[in-house]
């Protein structure tokens, strides 16, 4: 009794330090606030950039909804209803497209230089996991909402994910080794992609994810603003501004011009432009697949090398990756900073590289077998 | 009576070799690098053959009657509809007509330079002819190569974009002074 008392009271402990809530005033959170000036102040900006591409996605995502039908029937039409008929209806939907794209772009980013700058130390730990949580909840909103305008390439690169969850499978041991199939089936619910399907990716892109996501960058912003920014280098210059309202009226004004640069492409560059149009056609079952089917660009890390190396490998790696990103503040408690930036870097240098030439590494890797 | 005349006309259309022309989609997949399939000139993407939608098979007896006068429409300027051929598809027929269609097949490199240098049919700044060989839909006014695509957006909307700039300069610095009002409002109250 007396030992489980101590374990809650070691809890309690824990928590009053990661979440200070008698700082919740105005006084520590917005007037006394101060943000470190430094060579990486730069990052303190990607945060508030995602936040902004997130209330774009909820605004146009929003607007959407007006026209967007989630019926196999319906769906293909509905969008190109929108983009073609409903006044500024190309521009709202290329705004989502786009948006979305830019914000987990930014997301990872504000992960990569949260990392660097070892944002993620004691006492800021529920902040990094919540980060963990919010890319998570990003990558399942890019997964679910790439289904619904059932085109092409939407329903095939779909079954070829939920086709890789079911081949987990074999390599779980007993009767473990029907849960994927079991949960493939919960995600799918039909024998193949169907109506049920779009109806449920409808409903956790719409309702259930945006939730979700509510609730945990609550936590986040919360926890942030009790925490106040970190220190984010080794020699800090001394050089502090404060937060309201210097730093705010200069996040406006990156926000303007963000905002502005995505509107003019939104406006000028239709997403759907950097591939090939018959994987916008609508799907048919019955029809022949189109070639070149793959999932958006910032699944791409996973997707070349699933195609080029064994499953398990690819497997073990995401169970690795993931654990280690919740577990980042306890992994990287001791190490320095100059490591810290080189990990990030080596990190970006494997997104970028296969974000960018995956193609091409993938036909080379091809050939030679 | 009727349905033995449609049935005959069916049987005497399956027979005759479907007027696709696969050397023209052959050649725009080889110099673009882009997956294309039929439905860059045809209703169907799977082509010309077989039951559905813009297929042969689908096809009503005014519809056959449609598809008769389109195959032999040989000379330029015939101003037919082939039903099986979408806007793009008959828009090249009409212009060259069949006959010349039939002679590029050997040389589907020369038939950019054969069609009207200015017709554009989905508005979308780039020429079917250019389409043509960038391996983008010439009726998709969302599918072009990237960079045109944005060169004459940004020229045809530049007003649109001038406006929102100032909207957003002064929206920013508006909002920019009003919380630099309200906080040496609040100094002062301390």
């Amino acid at each position: 009794m007396e030992d489980k008392k101590n374990k809650f009271q070691i809890f309690l402990e824990f928590m009053r330090e990661r979440l200070p809530l008698q700082k919740m005033n105005f006084e520590t959170m917005v007037q006394k606030k101060e943000v470190p000036i430094h060579r990486m102040s730069w990052a303190y900006y990607l945060g508030g950039l995602t936040l902004l591409f997130f209330i774009i996605q909820l605004v146009t995502g929003t607007l959407l909804l007006f026209y967007y039908q989630s019926t196999v029937s319906d769906a293909y039409v509905s969008v190109e209803f929108i983009t073609l008929y409903v006044k500024s209806g190309f521009l709202i939907r290329n705004l989502h497209t786009w948006s979305s794209s830019c914000m987990i772009f930014c997301l990872l980013a504000h992960m990569i230089t949260t990392f660097a700058m070892k944002a993620f130390d004691r006492p800021r730990e529920i902040t990094w996991i919540t980060g963990v949580l919010l890319l998570m909840l990003t990558f399942a909103f890019g997964f679910t909402g790439y289904l619904l305008p059932w085109h092409q390439i939407a329903v095939n690169a779909t079954k070829v994910v939920l086709q890789s969850i079911e081949m987990v499978g074999q390599y779980l041991p007993g009767s473990l080794s029907t849960f994927p199939t079991y949960l493939k089936e919960l995600i799918q619910g039909e024998t193949s992609v169907g109506q049920a399907t779009l109806s449920r990716f409808t409903a956790l892109h719409v309702v259930i994810l945006p939730l979700l996501f509510f609730g945990v960058l609550g936590l986040h912003l919360l926890s942030v603003q009790l925490h106040g920014m970190s220190q984010g280098v080794d020699k800090p210059t001394g050089k502090k501004e404060k937060f309201f309202p210097i730093f705010i009226i200069k996040d406006f004004w990156v926000w303007g011009c963000v905002f502005l640069g995505v509107f003019i492409l939104a406006q000028c560059l239709p997403f759907e432009s950097f591939s090939a149009y018959p994987l916008f056609e609508a799907y048919n079952s019955l029809g022949s697949t189109p070639d070149g089917i793959k999932p958006e660009w910032y699944f791409y890390f996973i997707y070349y090398p699933l195609e080029m190396l064994p499953f398990w490998v690819i497997m073990i790696g995401q169970v690795v990756a993931g654990v280690g990103l919740i577990l980042t503040p306890w992994i990287f408690k001791h190490t320095s900073r100059k490591v810290l930036g080189m990990i990030a870097w080596l990190v970006t240098a494997y997104l970028v590289i296969i974000t960018v030439f995956g193609p091409q590494i993938y036909e080379v890797v091809k050939g030679a077998h | 009576m009727r349905a033995v005349v449609i049935s005959a006309l069916l049987l005497f259309v399956y027979q005759v070799q479907a007027d696709a022309y696969p050397e023209f989609q052959r050649y725009s997949k080889e110099v673009s690098g882009r997956p294309i399939d039929c439905a860059i000139c045809h209703k169907n993407s799977d082509g010309p053959e077989g039951l559905k939608h813009g297929q042969i098979g689908s096809l009503n007896s005014e519809e056959l009657k449609a598809l008769g006068a389109a195959r032999r429409a040989f000379k330029p300027g015939a101003n037919v509809k082939n039903p099986i051929l979408n806007e793009f598809g008959n828009s090249i027929l009409n212009q060259l007509g069949k006959e010349k269609i039939l002679m590029l097949r050997q040389h589907p490199e020369l038939l950019s330079a054969a069609l009207d240098p200015t017709s554009d049919l989905d508005n979308d700044g780039i020429t079917d002819a250019e389409e043509f060989e960038d391996g983008t839909h010439p009726l998709n006014p969302l599918d072009g190569k990237p960079l045109k695509l944005f060169k004459n957006n940004l020229k045809k909307n530049r007003f649109d974009i001038f406006m929102l700039i100032l909207a957003t300069g002064f929206g920013v610095y508006g909002l920019s002074n009003a919380l630099l009002w309200l906080s040496s409002k609040m100094e002062k109250k301390e």
